[in-house]
């Protein structure tokens, strides 16, 4: 049984459907992650399962039981908000307890969860602080820290760490990951930050305009991804697009890069692909940033192609590499040689055919191989 | 060397220039305050000789003493205090809560709840219909009556409600996740996060409710009803004309100036004492519900 | 779709229902005190009778409203409103603006918040205390004015009893009552000006005077149209609460407002129909006004007033 089921759930504000009809099965224990661009409709989907947005269409069920017209209380969630919703006129401890308070448990019983919470979360100093007297980690923890007393089935997070600055925010998601190896809660997480998603989900649910464009775990949405937006949107920097134009599909599937000259570059596709392609066919042709390389070093089917190099951006051990390839932008990121000048004399790029995805560039669709 | 100046001279001139016209304005609102002080506890023999114009002149409290010894003076505080306390914990009773409940979305015909409280600050039915509505609903010569009859405002309900409003969605969302009733939202979430809000109300209620005098006047009949203000104005205004009166006071110690001076200070002085915490909100006020953009 | 309303609107009212309840109060006191009395505005069409009630009493049209306009008292009470308003704008409305000016130009902050703090404080006096005051200053015997009068050589004047006097001494005290208080709007206004724009004027080389014109006033210039607009919105409403304190028989020529003649022919006389009919007649004409302000402010810039 799963602990959270979304069957077709439609959201829409009067005429304007902002959620189609998404579908989703969240394992007992897991940790599932939300990701999508802003106005994707991750938020409206978590608030569905909170119950804090109406379901206007579909079902939502939590531990096998159906919630559509459950009040936010009776569903035996907790959530942590973006903003942390911590009240100010209460101190840490009185925070944590709020939501017991309000549903007139034992005095004792609070005491003892609060302690509890407070002792996972590293808090128990800071208990008659208020919140205004907290740095912004001891925020987000107290924010957690309510959450955690409800005891809860499911842990909904609504962008929890996006009020942080980046190195509080790295911190945190280290923190948020081994509360949940601890306690194994099962929890529904809203991202926009692909690299939260990759570094804490089981599985990835990737959003894009009100649906489900993939759902996964990270690495086989990294390896795998099922179209394009899928593929540029996990990856930093985002995998390369380029715009191509298939002219041969049998024994050696080759497409033209698309360009405003004639002289642009033949790519050639990997063979498994060939018999899902058809001539003519216009394609997106995807490479990872780091899978391109300047020297020959690589292994297996590369092949060499003409590039001029724009700009280099050494970041330390690595360097980014904007080049462009007959006229269209394509990044690659390596290992920072010594002589960083002679990079900007590069002329030529190693691809390896065997890494390159193909989407159609009409669906976005990937291009799969008949295995 | 010459010290930097970092303004120029024409720039100084401007600034004493300015100082010194403020500073004149500040003594003449100061000065009706000072004179009035300063006739309340002068010699009646002085005053009426008119030599009091700025400072007492043969300090005496008598005038004092014989405020303080009207019967009638005690009970128009005291009634002052029931209208002004009492009347502002019934108008925060009932405004707190309707102001939250039109401040949320899920209210059915808000739209139009919230109109007809606007529609209120624009055109009321006036005195006479406010009237004979008091004397119908038997509030006529009534504490009751000066109670209620005045406890809310569409200025006040607004400001309240503008400010709920502006309450972040989270707080709410957060507190009805955790299972707390509509009524443990307004009492443990709302009301203490809107506290600058409420108590620039209450002051609002405070201070209006000690400064009125029509209504008491119009409503109430007899003499132990009648707020402060209502007294101060039988005095000096209704008696001012009866020279018989005034004559009466006429002693070398008080005189009708001096008892006059004397209640009028003894009105000021409790809005002087929470005029401090009057500044410190009416600012916040002000911006709350006044001119926003 | 209709009973699907209903049902919709019976599962909120049953899951809401405690903000019904909460709302519950404050809706009783807008009916019973506000709306309630509007009930009572047909008697400005009515001959009425208290012993009749409203609905006893015969309807008698527009009637009311034809004695108001043959009587020179109404009359008189309604170019008085007007003209005490009008004076007001005319020299109060300016003070407040002056001020904060001023106070923005004062360099002490102490000093600033010392000066604004006793500005501020008539606003809280009631106006009995402020009528109080003015009699006592006023008083020809006593009074500080004629003390001052006389030792110059000058005539005693008798303030309160003369007509000519009574629109100099109600809005003179206006101003020293209210005129700190309504800086605020515009100190607030002020505030609200990009410091940048005094330091980039103040490189250029402008002095405290030209900024003053050139930068303060300018950019408070939407927030004094508005208030403008309020005050001309409010034209046909005066402090009678004030004026019922400090006018008398004597000084009726200049001091009746319609407001005070409602006062005295309904509740000091009984003529209620009459006293309504005038109330209401000063009210349409408010709501007009306001209503005409309201439109021009929403066009002059994007705050409304409602």
């Amino acid at each position: 049984m799963s602990a959270v089921e979304l069957n077709d759930v439609v959201k829409r504000y009067g005429a304007l459907e902002v959620v189609h009809s998404v579908n989703l099965n969240v394992e007992r224990g897991e940790f599932v992650v939300l990701v999508g661009p802003s106005g994707c409709g991750k938020s409206t989907t978590l608030r569905m399962v909170a119950g804090l947005e109406e379901i206007s269409g579909g079902t939502v069920s939590i531990g096998g039981r159906l919630v559509n017209r459950v009040a936010p209380k009776d569903r035996d969630v907790a959530m942590v908000f973006q903003n942390y919703a911590l009240y100010p006129h209460l101190n840490v401890a009185e925070n944590i307890a709020f939501g017991l308070r309000v549903r007139r448990e034992k005095k004792d019983v609070i005491e003892a969860a609060v302690k509890e919470a407070a002792a996972i979360l590293d808090l128990t100093p800071y208990l008659a602080r208020k919140p205004a007297d907290l740095s912004g980690g001891q925020r987000q923890r107290v924010a957690m820290g309510r959450a955690i007393v409800r005891k809860p089935q499911v842990f909904l997070f609504d962008e929890p760490l996006s009020n942080l600055d980046a190195k509080l925010r790295t911190q945190m998601r280290a923190e948020i990951k081994r509360l949940h190896k601890r306690m194994g809660v099962t929890s529904i997480y809203v991202t926009h930050d692909q690299i939260e998603a990759m570094t804490l989900a089981d599985r990835i649910v990737v959003m894009n305009g009100g649906r489900v464009e993939q759902v996964g775990t990270p690495m086989e949405l990294f390896l795998k991804p099922a179209n394009a937006f899928v593929a540029s949107f996990l990856g930093s920097p985002p995998m390369n697009l380029l715009r191509a134009t298939v002219v041969s599909v049998d024994g050696e599937p080759k497409a033209r890069i698309d360009a405003a000259d004639a002289e642009a570059a033949l790519l050639r596709l990997p063979k498994a692909i060939g018999t899902s392609l058809r001539a003519d066919q216009r394609i997106l042709v995807g490479l990872r940033p780091e899978h391109v390389a300047v020297s020959k070093e690589a292994s297996g089917d590369v092949q060499e192609i003409a590039a001029t190099v724009d700009l280099v951006e050494p970041l330390g051990s690595e360097a980014l590499l904007h080049t462009r390839i007959s006229g269209q932008p394509i990044v690659a990121k390596i290992e920072t040689p010594a002589d960083v000048e002679a990079l900007s004399q590069i002329g030529r790029l190693q691809i390896p055919v065997g890494r390159l995805h193909v989407f159609d560039a009409e669906s976005g669709k990937a291009v799969n191989g008949h295995a | 060397m010459a010290s930097f100046n970092l303004y120029s001279r024409g720039d100084r001139i401007f600034g004493y220039a300015n100082a010194t016209l403020i500073g004149l304005f500040v003594l003449s609102t100061l000065y009706p305050f000072i004179y009035i002080l300063s006739v309340s506890i002068s010699s009646g023999a002085a005053v009426t000789s008119g030599q009091v114009v700025l400072l007492p002149k043969d300090l005496t409290l008598a005038a004092y003493e014989f405020v303080l010894s009207d019967r009638l003076f005690w009970i128009a505080y005291g009634n002052t205090f029931i209208y002004t306390f009492g009347g502002t914990a019934v108008s925060l009773a009932i405004m707190i809560p309707g102001a939250y409940a039109l401040s949320r979305a899920r209210l059915r015909g808000r739209k139009i709840l919230n109109m007809m409280v606007a529609f209120t600050l624009w055109f009321n039915a006036g005195m006479i219909p406010f009237f004979l509505n008091m004397r119908d609903l038997g509030l006529l010569d009534s504490r009751l009556g000066i109670i209620i009859g005045f406890a809310c405002n569409a200025f006040n309900v607004i400001l309240l409600r503008n400010f709920f409003e502006a309450v972040p969605k989270s707080f709410e969302e957060a507190a009805k996740m955790d299972g707390a009733s509509e009524f443990q939202l307004l009492w443990k979430v709302f009301i203490p996060l809107s506290k600058p809000a409420i108590i620039t109300v209450a002051l609002f209620c405070i201070v209006s409710r000690w400064n009125s005098y029509f209504w008491a006047m119009v409503l109430l009949r007899g003499e132990e009803k009648i707020p402060l203000q209502l007294y101060l104005k039988r005095i000096i205004v209704d008696l001012t004309a009866n020279d018989e009166f005034a004559s009466s006071l006429l002693t070398s110690r008080y005189s009708f100036e001096t008892v006059t001076a004397a209640i009028m200070i003894a009105s000021i002085i409790p809005v002087l004492l929470i005029y401090p915490s009057i500044q410190k909100y009416f600012n916040k006020g002000i911006t709350l519900g006044g001119v926003k953009e | 779709m209709i009973a699907g309303y209903f049902k919709r609107l019976g599962e909120d009212l049953r899951k809401d229902w405690q903000l019904y309840l909460l709302i519950l109060p404050m809706l009783l006191w807008f009916m019973l005190f506000l709306y309630k009395p509007m009930e009572g505005l047909q008697i400005a069409f009515k001959d009425f009778s208290p012993f009749r009630g409203i609905a006893g009493s015969p309807w008698v049209g527009l009637e009311n409203f034809r004695t108001l306009l043959g009587d020179q008292i109404f009359i008189r009470a309604f170019l008085n409103t007007i003209t005490i308003s009008g004076l007001g704008l005319i020299f109060a409305f300016p003070v407040p603006i002056v001020l904060a000016i001023m106070f923005n130009e004062l360099q002490s902050e102490l000093g600033r918040r010392f000066s604004q703090t006793i500005v501020y404080l008539p606003h809280f006096i009631s106006v009995v205390i402020v009528a109080g005051i003015v009699i006592n200053l006023l008083s020809p015997t006593t009074g500080v004015v004629n003390l001052i009068l006389s030792s110059l050589g000058l005539e005693r004047v008798y303030f309160l009893t003369q007509p000519e006097w009574f629109r100099t001494v109600f809005i003179g005290s206006n101003i020293w009552k209210e005129a700190g208080f309504e800086s605020i709007v515009y100190l607030a206004a002020i505030a609200g000006i990009s410091p940048t724009l005094y330091e980039s004027a103040r490189v250029d080389g402008a002095s405290r005077w030209q900024m003053m014109w050139r930068i303060t006033l300018p950019c408070i210039l939407p927030t004094i149209i508005i208030m403008l607009i309020i005050r001309i919105g409010n034209l046909v409403e005066v402090g009678f609460e004030y004026i019922i304190l400090l006018y008398q028989p004597a000084t009726y020529r200049t001091a009746d407002v319609v407001s005070t003649y409602v006062y005295r022919t309904g509740l000091q006389g009984t003529q209620y129909d009459l006293a309504t009919a005038a109330g209401l007649f000063n009210a349409v004409i408010a709501f007009a006004l306001v209503f005409a302000a309201n439109r021009i402010s929403r066009k002059v810039s994007t705050t409304s007033l409602w």
